[in-house]
């Protein structure tokens, strides 16, 4: 229309504007269409126009210092997370080996019941009546007689003794009271059933030696009986154990 | 006279077609250039109407006036001052200037032929 109406310039230089402008024309058109969908999408994604774009960065930048503090903080802690982890399971450990040894002791010192192979040894009073003028001491039994039936056990390797259901621990002392055998602190009257844990056949055959005590016993009719068991059972010390004089040393 | 009006929607359909990503950064440069770009095609309109287009002119004007106010906003980026905005309101004041002038010229030579 312009073409009609205006002074006609030159036909070259018409189709050189015209071509000059087409190129223009699709320069602006593209670029206008890229801006618009550029802009649109930086609203949508970002939903702010392109000119806070600025506050945008320093927002970013920010955050990313603090996000980069935060990491090495991460890392930090992660490494003392490590620590811990590593101490407790070291701690855990060694309180299980704590526990383990606590229980081993424990049963060494004789306060939890014990079983296994073992014999059973029986004493009895003599049944024979004493002689006229015989002393009657020799028809009852004494403390020694105990006492050296459960040292000829030990002696026989057994690992846990008890006498009447009382256990023998280390300060355990066999005596008499009177008339009774008092074993810990527990008065006994006959018969006296001696339990001891170990090899059964070793500890029979170790008692029964020629010699021992429970041979002199018997050349005394008082009647013995060892049994062999495939299983007895020891019961744990029961009384109380106290240091009044005595402190751990630092002496080997 | 279609020539023009085929390039523009060639220019427009290019942009649907290819999504070029303008870098977040670069788009107020962009927008300069199109700031630019409407102001050279306002002038070569307005040469071509008072009949005294020139193609070298009408080129390098484009040329220097897109990489000048591409400077300005780049050194107003250094300085933390928008100094874009004056290419903004200088290539503004040329658009409205132009299209008066082709407003005019186009009354005087097309409306009233006979003054």
């Amino acid at each position: 229309m312009a073409s009609v109406g205006l002074p006609r310039p030159k036909a070259a230089r018409t189709i050189l504007w015209r071509s000059v402008m087409a190129v223009l024309l699709a320069l602006i058109g593209f670029l206008v269409v890229t801006q618009i969908k550029t802009e649109w999408r930086i609203k949508r994604t970002l939903r702010i126009p392109s000119t806070q774009l600025g506050e945008l960065a320093v927002a970013l930048r920010r955050q990313e210092h603090t996000r980069a503090v935060l990491e090495t903080k991460v890392v930090e802690l992660r490494a003392r997370l490590a620590e811990y982890q590593k101490a407790a399971a070291e701690s855990r450990t060694a309180a299980a080996g704590m526990n383990r040894q606590l229980q081993d002791l424990r049963a060494l010192v004789g306060l939890t019941p014990l079983q296994g192979p073992g014999v059973v040894v029986t004493l009895t009073d003599s049944t024979r009546p004493p002689k006229p003028g015989e002393d009657p001491n020799k028809t009852i039994l004494h403390y020694s007689d105990i006492a050296g039936v459960v040292a000829e056990l030990w002696a026989a390797g057994a690992e846990a003794i008890a006498v009447n259901g009382e256990r023998v621990i280390s300060s355990t002392g066999i005596n008499c009271v009177g008339t009774t055998i008092l074993c810990n602190t527990k008065r006994m009257a006959p018969p006296y059933v001696i339990t001891a844990i170990g090899d059964s056949r070793s500890l029979a055959q170790y008692l029964r030696r020629p010699g021992g005590a429970l041979e002199m016993l018997a050349a005394f009719d008082f009647p013995v009986r060892v049994t062999p068991y495939a299983r007895v059972d020891v019961p744990p010390y029961r009384g109380t154990f106290r240091f009044e004089y005595a402190e751990i040393s630092e002496k080997e | 006279m279609w020539l023009p009006v085929v390039g523009l929607i060639l220019g427009v359909a290019l942009g649907f077609l290819f999504s070029v990503e303008i870098p977040l950064g670069y788009v107020k440069y962009t927008a300069i250039a199109i700031l630019a770009a409407i102001d050279t095609i306002l002038g070569g309109l307005r040469a071509q109407v008072e009949d005294r287009f020139d193609l070298s002119i009408f080129l390098s004007g484009f040329v220097v006036n897109a990489a000048f106010a591409a400077l300005l906003a780049g050194i107003g980026d250094l300085l933390g001052l928008d100094i874009y905005l004056g290419a903004v309101i200088a290539f503004s004041i040329r658009i409205f200037d132009n299209v008066g002038f082709i407003r005019r010229d186009v009354i005087t030579h097309y409306l009233k032929p006979g003054r």
